[in-house]
């Protein structure tokens, strides 16, 4: 099950680097590819032999904007995770560590965060950046994910910080910085692997709703926007934009939480020493 | 006497107020150099509170620790890390004294690094190759994991890494207490070599009085944090004056 979903994620890393290439490619160009061209002659058009996946009601192909779906959805993905793992390891990190006064301030910050309603939060930050689009969505989702990990991570420091190995550390004359990042730490990562795994397609499905909602991507195929589209014409019988832009969606969540369950099997300590 | 180490009235407490756990009281004892100094008591009886407080682990509620005339509580963070390379502690779970995730020879590089001893690491790894061959080792398990060891080997690990830093003193937290009967009398011949050699001191924390009589020069007993007891081994163990050492002693079985 497992390496099944390792292909899966194997498999939607490769489209979303095809449609990175892709994007890439027409805007060196400099010309409209083909999945933003508009064409009335062909709208709604179910699936067949030329648009496997059928056309939206542009006349646009729905593989193709799927596929540049993916490649946004990696990119919430990885930048909020970059945003938002290393504000949680750090601060989680230091509270565990040092405890006091320290520990109080961030327990303090990531309460306050936790107390807002996540959605109506993020929604907040997007809009309070310049500009609509992307950059908005990785600064509100990446802004307010970090609080689960700093919790997790400062549970498992102050764990850690009584063993012996660290007791040592200390006695062996090392600093607080080394012991927290060179030994403490890699004895903590299979919690930030397994965060990343599970919360990459959190930050997938949020964006997905802030694009549904219209404050996530504008002019970009996101699978929000398709959805959003989509939904329109649904009851009319349309049914292939939604049903295919939802089954991708399901899969990549279904097998990236999958996997990080593998994941943390494979690399807790605990359960396989 | 030139003692190297003294501790004089040491007290340490845990807590405040009501809950106030008094684990050592105004304990004074010396140890000369190269002298395996032994510390006996049941558990809880404050051993291991005291070895902590020589090494500044825990800062003790009042009294003084010296080391060569120096009074350790007040040393800066550069004379901090000086006394850190003389006085080292050797702990009683191998297990858990070796962080998991790194190499053994990688982890006593870090300490090597951080006290700037060798010029580059591939002087380090000699160093590490040396101190392996030092406390019986092959020089080439150095780049395994903690968990690819036997426990004794771990303790020697433990006990190279000590001595990276060539230490004059090292406290020995009940080095052998989680070992083989047969595994311990290696180790024990171990420490003893390296007094031989070295002229290191020890300050050995044990609950087994038969260990403390084949090791130790002198011992002091300690019972509810206070040491009641101190002397020559073979006054103490064969002629106790506190009936809590006659009663410790009457506690080892005999065959």
């Amino acid at each position: 099950m497992a390496m099944v979903c390792l292909g899966l994620v194997i498999f939607f890393t490769l489209l979303a680097i095809y449609g990175e290439g892709v994007y890439r490619y027409h805007e060196i160009k400099d010309i409209t590819p083909a999945y933003q061209m508009t064409d009335l002659d062909k709208m709604y058009q179910p699936p067949g032999s030329i648009h496997w996946m059928g056309t939206d009601g542009l006349g646009r192909d729905v593989m193709a904007r799927l596929v540049q779906g993916v490649r946004i959805a990696y990119k919430v993905g990885i930048i909020t995770s970059l945003i938002a793992i290393p504000i949680g390891v750090i601060l989680g990190c230091l509270a565990g560590f040092f405890g006091g006064k320290v520990d109080d301030f961030i327990v303090w910050l990531y309460s306050t965060f936790a107390s807002m309603p996540g959605l109506l939060f993020i929604l907040a930050i997007a809009m309070v950046v310049p500009g609509k689009g992307l950059l908005g969505v990785y600064l509100g989702i990446g802004l307010t994910t970090w609080v689960g990990l700093c919790r997790l991570v400062r549970g498992e420091v102050m764990k850690h910080k009584e063993q012996t190995y660290v007791q040592a550390a200390k006695a062996l004359g090392l600093g607080s910085g080394r012991i927290m990042f060179k030994h403490i730490l890699p004895n903590i990562s299979h919690v930030i692997i397994v965060t990343f795994s599970l919360r990459f397609p959190a930050a997938v499905g949020t964006e997905v709703i802030m694009s549904f909602l219209g404050i996530g991507v504008q002019g970009e195929p996101s699978w929000g926007l398709m959805i959003d589209s989509a939904r329109m014409r649904l009851w009319q019988g349309m049914w292939w934009e939604m049903t295919f832009v939802t089954i991708a969606l399901f899969l990549l969540v279904l097998a990236f939480n999958l996997l990080g369950d593998a994941l943390r099997d494979a690399l807790d300590p605990r359960l396989n020493d | 006497m030139n003692g190297l180490l003294k501790v004089e009235k040491l007290n340490v407490v845990y807590g405040h107020g009501e809950d106030a756990v008094h684990a050592v009281k105004d304990v004074s004892l010396e140890i000369a150099p190269g002298e395996i100094f032994g510390l006996v008591g049941e558990s809880g009886c404050g051993k291991s509170s005291l070895g902590k407080a020589i090494i500044r682990l825990k800062i003790p509620a009042s009294g003084k620790v010296v080391f060569k005339e120096n009074d350790v509580s007040k040393f800066n963070r550069s004379e901090l890390k000086t006394y850190r390379q003389e006085v080292q502690l050797v702990f009683q779970d191998p297990y858990g004294s070796l962080t998991p995730r790194m190499k053994v020879g990688n982890a006593i590089i870090d300490v090597l690094e951080v006290h700037r001893i060798g010029k580059n690491t591939a002087e380090r790894r000699e160093r590490v190759a040396e101190l392996f061959e030092d406390v019986g080792l092959e020089p080439e398990w150095a780049w395994r994991y903690p968990h690819e060891f036997s426990g004794g080997q771990r303790q020697r690990i433990c006990i190279a890494r000590a001595l990276a830093l060539k230490p004059d003193l090292l406290v020995a937290d009940e080095p052998v207490s989680a070992l083989d009967v047969s595994v311990q009398a290696d180790i024990l011949e171990l420490l003893e070599e390296l007094r031989a050699t070295r002229g290191l001191a020890f300050l050995f924390v044990s609950h087994d009085l038969a260990v403390v009589r084949n090791i130790c020069a002198r011992v002091a007993v300690m019972f509810n944090g206070e040491i009641v007891e101190t002397g020559p081994v073979a006054d103490v163990i064969d002629n106790p004056q506190h009936d809590y050492t006659r009663q410790l002693l009457d506690a080892v079985p005999s065959f």
